[in-house]
C-alpha cells in the first residue's frame, strides 16, 4: 500500500453531491439517430468518474507515475431523455459506497441550460497495482479523503435510480 | 430482408480493437466496450430488419432505455473480437438482450453488456409497438433463444459486497 502520494494533491471539495464536472457533447458523439450515441454517455460518466477521482488525488500523475489506476468492474446507465450536438452538460456525483479498494458511485447527467435530466450511471472502479495490474488497496492519503467525503455523501437520500435490475414489468 | 439466422445464442459479430479505443491505461477504454458492443446490437436490428436501413429509410428507430456492463477483462489494441448475442425476452416495443464479447482467438470472456431497446417512431420520436414484419422475426429468434441458459451476468444488481 502506498503511504503517501509523490504530487501535491488538489484541494478537497467535501461537498455533496460533487457538482464540479461538465461537458459538452461533440460532434463525434452523436449517431445516425441524430443523437448522443450510447455508448458516449459512458465516456461522459467516465470523465465524470474522473472528475471524482482527481478529487481523490487519483488524476493522470497516477497514472503517469507508474502508481497505479483505476480499472471500472461494473456499469449500468439509464437513458432519460436524448441529447443533441453541443448541449451542455452538468453532472453530480454520489459515493453510495467504499471499501479497501474500490468505490461506487451514482452520477448524474443534466442539460445544463435545461435542466432536464438526460441519464444516470452506477459504477463501480476498483484501485489498480501498477505492474501486476491486479487490485491493490487504495492509497493511504486516498481512503483518508474517501473518508471525509463518505462523512458529507452518507446523509444523502439513496438515489430512486441506483440499484436497479434490468427486466420487462410484466402487466 | 436477410435470411434469418436461428443458430442460438447469435454469433455473426466479429470487431478488432481499434488504435482510437485504446485509453492512459493501455487498454480497451469503458466507452468502447460500448460502441463495440452497439454495433453488435446493429447486427441484432438486422436480423428483425430494424438495422442502420430501417433509419436511413425514415421508417422507425430502436433506443436503448438501460444498459449495464460488466468489464471482466482487459483487451488490447489490435486484438480480435467475437460477440454473441441471447434475447433474454421481449414485449409489444421492447426487447431485452446480453451480449458476450470474448476475446476472439484466446476465447476468454471481455465483457458482457445487458440491454433494453425500444422502438421507435421516426415522426414522433416516441415508442411504439414493433411493426409487424419486426415483430414475426423477434419472435422466432427468442423461441430459439428460449432453450439457453441465462447468463449468470443479466440480472445484476451493482454494489460493494459488505465483508
Amino acid at each position: 500500500m502506498l503511504q503517501s502520494l509523490p504530487y501535491e494533491l488538489p484541494e478537497l471539495i467535501t461537498r455533496a453531491p460533487l457538482d464540479t464536472h461538465r461537458s459538452t457533447v461533440l460532434p463525434e458523439w452523436v449517431d445516425w439517430n441524430g443523437h448522443m450515441n450510447v455508448a458516449f454517455y459512458v465516456t461522459a460518466f467516465d470523465q465524470a468518474s474522473g472528475a471524482f477521482m482527481r478529487n481523490m488525488g487519483l488524476g493522470r500523475r497516477y497514472v503517469d507515475g507508474k502508481l497505479g489506476m483505476t480499472f471500472v468492474l461494473e456499469t449500468h446507465v439509464t437513458y432519460d431523455r436524448e441529447l443533441r450536438e453541443g448541449a451542455p452538460l452538468r453532472f453530480t456525483t454520489q459515493l453510495l459506497a467504499r471499501d479497501a479498494k474500490k468505490v461506487h458511485l451514482f452520477h448524474e447527467m443534466y442539460h445544463a441550460d435545461q435542466d432536464y435530466l438526460a441519464a444516470t450511471n452506477e459504477t463501480i472502479l476498483m484501485n489498480i497495482d501498477y505492474t501486476s495490474r491486479r487490485s491493490g488497496p487504495w492509497p493511504v492519503p486516498v481512503t483518508e479523503r474517501l473518508d471525509a467525503i463518505w462523512e458529507t455523501h452518507k446523509v444523502l437520500p439513496k438515489p430512486a435510480k441506483a440499484g436497479r435490475v434490468m427486466g420487462l414489468a410484466k402487466r | 430482408m436477410i435470411d434469418l439466422d436461428l443458430r442460438a445464442p447469435l454469433d455473426r459479430h466479429p470487431a478488432t480493437v481499434l488504435p482510437d479505443w485504446i485509453d492512459w491505461n493501455g487498454h480497451m477504454n469503458v466507452g468502447y466496450y460500448v460502441v463495440a458492443f452497439d454495433k453488435a446490437t446493429d447486427t441484432l436490428c438486422q436480423q428483425f430488419a430494424c438495422g442502420w436501413e430501417y433509419t436511413r429509410d425514415k421508417i422507425g428507430m430502436t433506443f436503448v432505455l438501460e444498459a449495464h456492463v460488466t468489464y471482466d477483462r482487459e483487451v488490447k489494441e489490435g486484438d480480435e473480437l467475437r460477440i454473441t448475442t441471447q434475447i433474454l425476452d421481449h414485449d409489444a416495443k421492447r426487447i431485452h438482450y446480453i451480449h458476450m464479447m470474448y476475446h476472439a482467438k484466446e476465447g476468454y470472456l471481455a465483457a458482457t453488456n445487458e440491454l433494453m431497446l425500444m422502438n421507435i417512431d421516426y415522426q414522433t420520436r416516441r415508442s411504439a409497438p414493433w411493426p409487424d414484419f419486426a415483430m414475426e422475426r423477434i419472435e422466432k429468434l427468442a423461441a430459439a433463444h428460449a432453450a439457453l441458459p441465462r447468463p449468470v451476468q443479466a440480472g445484476r444488481l451493482i454494489g460493494i459486497k459488505k465483508k
